[in-house]
């Protein structure tokens, strides 16, 4: 016999005005290897055929079944329930735009985001399909592929106080985008252009170091490193601009 | 209102960034500052002849005061740029405490600690400097006399907490947003932080102790 599990799940539909929201309460019995994804999937197929929540990979790799577990942030299809005590609350991400219960819109937000920040690789060339890929250092591509592993999924955002308060700020994730290009040897944008993107209040001298990101991201991503290492670059930027702006004149 | 949008306004000034700078070397500076304080003022447990002439040299070279109203001025520097990241509104605030409630997260209390000492600090720190300074010249008995007039008893023992909280978690916050302190550091540097508050905490309540006995 496994544990009994209480669920407390999140319930509105933005949709029904008629609706307000609550939560409902589920019991389950814990089986092996029991996942969250597994225990909502159950919840949906035994008790209720009208529970809104996202999924597609189950393996942790799309980031769509992101959720606030308990409080904190994170994949429902990476949460095995035996980590968790017997009362589970499951709420839907904050900041992004509800769909209905557990189930958000991440992808205007992450649209959004990526156009903001210019998720690309900048370039003059033309592109030729003929031509061999150009080449890069391994430690380099390793490097970039380290950053390169985000999926999207909110965690990081979800999780940071000041995306909580201010909805102009963009985000570990966004600031991880531009670490990532940053690094990348095809990426013909300087320093002072990267400045212009994230050198604000809404980019990274708006992160207050709470490293929450840090510490929920489901793929382990060096959030902190990251972070400090822009807020640094950023900092000496501004630093030569002064000295810049001051020669010009 | 937000809107959604494909056009991004940029801010070129680099304005956030200076501020930042300043936030942190204020803050720097002021961390320094308030360890040198307190093994100075703690310098009386050695005895109240080596406390007055710390306290001599101080004024004798103007540092108390010239220096003093400069830390006074970095104080309350300090106090506005970083309330630029504070919650004022009450929608906000009643954003960050719900989420610092449910996330469990430790670094996110630590910067609501920090919120609610700053706060503290600043009515009860120029309280402070302004008695001190206007007061001049420091010296054990003066300061014995305030203490065990009971009221500054109290007062201090609210405020070393304070400060020390702010102190040490200023530090780290500061290694960590710069970029000093890395993932793997971490864990050791908040042990390291909440050991230094503590020692600080210890030695400001001993010179406080120090003061209540010492004869007038």
């Amino acid at each position: 016999m496994g544990r009994k599990l209480k669920f407390e799940i999140f319930r509105y539909n933005p949709n029904d005005p008629k609706l307000v929201p609550h939560t409902d309460l589920f019991d389950l019995e814990e089986t092996d290897s029991m996942t969250l994804f597994i225990a909502l999937t159950r919840i949906r197929e035994e008790q209720d055929p009208s529970l809104q929540f996202d999924f597609c990979c189950r393996a942790g790799i799309c980031g769509s079944c992101a959720m606030v577990i308990n409080g904190r942030p994170g994949l429902a299809c990476k949460t095995l329930t035996k980590e968790l005590p017997n009362n589970i609350t499951l709420m839907p991400l904050p900041v992004f735009k509800l769909i209905g219960d557990l189930s958000v819109d991440t992808g205007t937000w992450f649209r959004a985001m990526n156009e903001n920040v210019g998720s690309w690789i900048h370039t003059d060339k033309s592109f030729d399909p003929n031509a061999q890929e150009e080449r890069m250092e391994n430690a380099v591509a390793e490097e970039i592929y380290e950053l390169e592993r985000c999926v999207e999924c909110g965690c990081c955002v979800a999780a940071c106080g000041t995306a909580n308060m201010r909805e102009d700020f963009v985000g570990a994730v966004a600031l991880n985008r531009i670490a990532r290009f940053m690094l990348d040897p095809r990426d013909e944008r300087t320093e002072k252009e990267y400045f212009e993107i994230i050198g604000t209040d809404e980019g990274i001298f708006g992160c207050m170091g709470l490293l929450a990101c840090e510490d929920v991201c489901p793929k382990n991503l060096p959030l902190q490193d990251q972070l400090g290492i822009l807020r640094r670059k950023m900092g000496w930027t501004a630093v030569k601009q002064l000295f810049n702006f001051r020669k010009t004149r | 209102m937000a809107i959604d949008t494909t056009i991004f306004v940029r801010d070129r000034s680099g304005i956030a960034a200076y501020l930042d700078w300043l936030q942190a070397l204020t803050g720097v500076g002021l961390i320094l500052f308030m360890w040198s304080h307190m093994v100075l003022v703690a310098s009386v447990n050695l005895g109240a002849g080596a406390m007055n002439t710390l306290a001599r040299f101080f004024e004798e070279t103007y540092m108390a005061q010239v220096g003093g109203p400069l830390i006074g001025i970095t104080f309350l520097l300090h106090f506005v740029l970083a309330a630029r990241k504070v919650p004022f509104r009450s929608d906000q605030q009643a954003t960050i405490w719900k989420h610092g409630k449910f996330l469990h997260h430790t670094d996110t209390w630590l910067w609501l600690v920090q919120v609610s000492t700053a706060m503290i600090i600043l009515i009860m720190g120029s309280i402070h400097m302004w008695t001190v300074l206007t007061d001049l010249p420091i010296t054990a008995a003066k300061s014995a006399a305030r203490v065990q007039g009971g009221f500054w008893l109290v007062f201090y023992l609210i405020l070393l907490p304070m400060v020390e909280l702010h102190v040490g978690i200023g530090f780290y916050r500061i290694g960590v947003k710069w970029g000093f302190i890395k993932r793997k550091q971490r864990k050791g540097m908040k042990k390291f932080e909440n050991i230094l508050t503590g020692i600080f905490v210890l030695i400001g309540l001993i010179t406080i102790i120090r003061f209540l006995t010492l004869t007038i």
